[in-house]
């Protein structure tokens, strides 16, 4: 148990004004058995009206309309949260449980990735959580960790065949392979401490609990993480979603900052 | 019948339909074409009593249907029953997870259901599909009977035949009951969608407004019609004519261009109904099909009164082997396909295709259904001054407030190539008025 504090600044500025932009943001830390949320600030600038929501994954997320000309969007978010427990039940999840062992959007495997598979090796694990780790390790040892090589839209399968990524990439090529073995497995997102960006991982349901893995890092998910959301792949629980008119190119700059609290 | 008056006027019906602008829009290598939908004047008939089987299965299917939405999106019971494999649910394209644990006003998912039948030659209607997502071609009868009437009032004055003219006012009571307090509006993507004559004919005789995606706009969690002089009014129902996936940007495809960002979220508060509801995909495709008589025993504890086509389903192993032994017999279908395409008779298929489609429908048996060939009854039609057969379907419509009905009357379409079995209007089809008849 433990109890973090997070603070998430995200600022999007645009090459010219934006006249109009809705925004959906994913990124108040989940409620659930694992963690409980104590208290948060939220600001968004320019300001504009916004309602609090809740998607199909149980993911919380702020959306609204910025209706005024503008050249940057901010959001900020910080609060506490505490970490319960890392092993959880969840309400519901018998139901939905399916969406999470088929392939599906970025987690679709091509020739690569069965390739892959099929050498993996399983003699020695007697149970899921043996083959978790097992797949967690062997991947972390086959594929590179290299920052900017490649982008939100890449797919588990496009990584594979690079050889490289980045956290989300090694979240969607776990879980495609996860599910290959016939393992139920989700994206999730989030922050942990002493990352200046935000996380992938993955979680994994067995014996009716999640178990997280990290498999950028090759280890157990402990209390150190934050979970923002969770879903069949990265697409589900994006952070920040939006539309505008106007605006022409934009950039955007995130900081995050998880500490433990004494 | 005593119809010989009607037909004198063909021509001029089908000019007015013209001056209408009754048209069909097709797509062709990216060009946009418009083209007449030619109307054949010698109705369908279906009889009193005939139509009454009918009545009583169709809204008994799509009684089952919505409850097996409202299934799915939650408790997904008739899975953990063994029912339906998961496979169906959770692999199908038109599963959205997206809609998890949302109930649409009232539980209603398909409000306005297109149901396809044929006639067998031996009399026996056949369920071919479902149509749970936005079917449309319900104001090409309700055109044609009103063009009819005015070009021969003698014919339906001599034939005791069930008036059509209530689809506007059962439409208008469909929307009014899901309608979360506000304006209804039928919301169409524009002047260059297929059915755009439909939205527009539509919204004249219900007397929703016609909107595009421009005009509502999503705020405080309530959606409003923004009006010519700028004022804001609620809306409390959409019966939008725009497939799901172009609906809202921020919830579904992001390069939509026709939707409204936010709509989906202010659905989900209950504050605003679409018809039909977003999902309904999961239960209208040719593989959850073959379901749908075991659904209507599972939900209502009734057998199916009306049937399926005889469908088999490739990813069980006993219809694999049935399939492989009588290819040459069998009509397979891609199921994620629709409109007429993905559509292949065994019997035509070279050597070489064959074995190709085999390899294929190995590798993903799910992907497919096979049915046995209707031999499905003719219709006459009137071809340049002659009376020849042609192959014909009828869509049925059943719309659902507090309770099933069944509009009676439907539209029919037929193949206008004498040696074609696929009627649909995006490849060249004709249609005919389809009278039901009173006692």
């Amino acid at each position: 148990m433990a109890v973090l504090h997070f603070g998430y600044n995200m600022e999007i500025s645009y090459e010219e004004p934006a006249s109009r932009c809705y925004f959906t943001i994913k990124c108040i830390p989940k409620e659930d058995a694992r963690q409980h949320l104590l208290g948060m600030d939220i600001s968004i600038l320019p300001e504009s009206g916004y309602s609090f929501g809740e998607d199909s994954f149980g993911n919380r997320q702020v959306y609204g309309c910025v209706e005024e000309p503008h050249n940057k969007f901010i959001f900020q978010i910080s609060g506490d949260v505490k970490i319960i427990q890392t092993d959880y039940e969840e309400e519901e999840c018998e139901n939905r449980t399916g969406m999470y062992r088929f392939p599906y959007g970025k987690c679709i495997p091509g020739q690569g990735i069965l390739n892959y598979y099929s050498l993996l090796d399983f003699t020695g694990c007697n149970n899921s959580l043996d083959i978790c780790m097992y797949i967690m390790d062997k991947l972390y040892k086959d594929f590179s960790y290299v920052p900017e090589s490649t982008h939100v839209q890449t797919t588990a399968e496009e990584a594979w065949n690079l050889g490289k990524g980045v956290c989300q990439d090694y979240a969607h090529i776990y879980i495609t392979l996860l599910r290959l073995a016939g393992i139920p497995a989700r994206y999730v997102c989030g922050f942990i401490v002493g990352e200046g960006a935000s996380h992938a991982w993955t979680e994994v349901l067995y014996n009716g609990k999640w178990t997280g893995f990290d498999p950028a890092n090759n280890c157990l998910v402990l209390d150190n993480y934050i979970k923002s959301g969770d879903g069949r792949d990265a697409t589900d629980c994006a952070i920040n979603r939006g539309t505008m008119w106007g605006g022409g190119r934009q950039s955007q700059k995130i900081s995050v900052i998880v500490e433990k609290n004494s | 019948m005593k119809q010989p008056d009607l037909l004198k006027h063909t021509d001029q019906v089908n000019e007015q339909m013209a001056r209408y602008g009754v048209k069909f829009g097709i797509y062709k290598n990216n060009v946009f074409k418009e083209q007449l939908f030619p109307f054949d004047a010698i109705p369908r008939v279906i009889e009193h009593n005939e139509f009454g089987i009918l009545e009583k299965g169709l809204k008994q299917r799509v009684l089952a249907l919505n409850l097996f939405l409202k299934d799915i999106y939650s408790k997904k019971q008739i899975v953990k029953d063994g029912i339906v494999p998961e496979d169906f649910i959770f692999a199908s394209s038109g599963y959205m997870a997206e809609c998890e644990g949302v109930v649409p006003a009232k539980g209603i998912y398909s409000h306005i259901s297109g149901i396809d039948l044929v006639k067998g030659k031996d009399g026996t209607w056949y369920i071919l599909e479902d149509n749970l997502r936005v079917p449309s071609g319900a104001s090409y009868p309700m055109i044609a009977r009103e063009l009819c009437r005015r070009s021969s009032p003698e014919t339906f004055r001599d034939n005791r035949l069930e008036d059509n003219r209530n689809y506007a006012g059962l439409l208008r009571w469909t929307m009014d009951y899901v309608n979360t307090g506000g304006h209804t509006v039928i919301l169409t993507p524009g002047r260059y969608n297929a059915a755009y004559f439909e939205h527009s004919y539509l919204a004249e005789k219900t007397g929703a407004h016609l909107v595009t995606g421009s005009e509502l706009k999503v705020e405080n969690d309530r959606l409003y019609y923004i009006s010519a002089d700028g004022s804001m009014e609620q809306v409390g129902a959409v019966y939008r004519r725009i497939s799901d996936e172009y609906l809202d940007p921020m919830n579904f495809n992001p390069e939509s261009l026709i939707g409204i960002p936010h709509i989906y979220d202010v659905f989900r508060k209950g504050n605003v109904a679409l018809l039909n509801a977003p999902g309904n995909g999961v239960a209208d495709d040719k593989g959850i099909y073959y379901f749908v008589p075991k659904m209507v025993k599972y939900y209502l504890g009734e057998e199916a009164v009306l049937n399926n086509a005889p469908t088999y389903l490739p990813f069980y192993k006993e219809d694999m082997a049935y399939v492989l032994e009588h290819f040459d017999s069998l009509v397979l279908k891609d199921v994620a396909e629709a409109g007429g395409y993905g559509v292949v008779f065994g019997s035509s298929m070279s050597k070489e295709q064959k074995k190709d489609f085999i390899r294929l429908l190995e590798k993903e048996p799910r992907r497919f259904i096979a049915q046995e060939v209707i031999d499905f009854e003719d219709l006459d039609i009137m071809d340049n001054g002659e009376i020849v057969p042609r192959k014909a379907d009828l869509r049925a419509f059943v719309l659902m407030a507090d309770e099933p009905v069944v509009w009676k009357s439907g539209l029919t379409r037929f193949s206008r190539n004498p040696d074609s079995f696929i009627v649909n209007s995006s490849q060249g089809g004709g249609f005919k008025d389809t009278w039901v008849l009173y006692q």
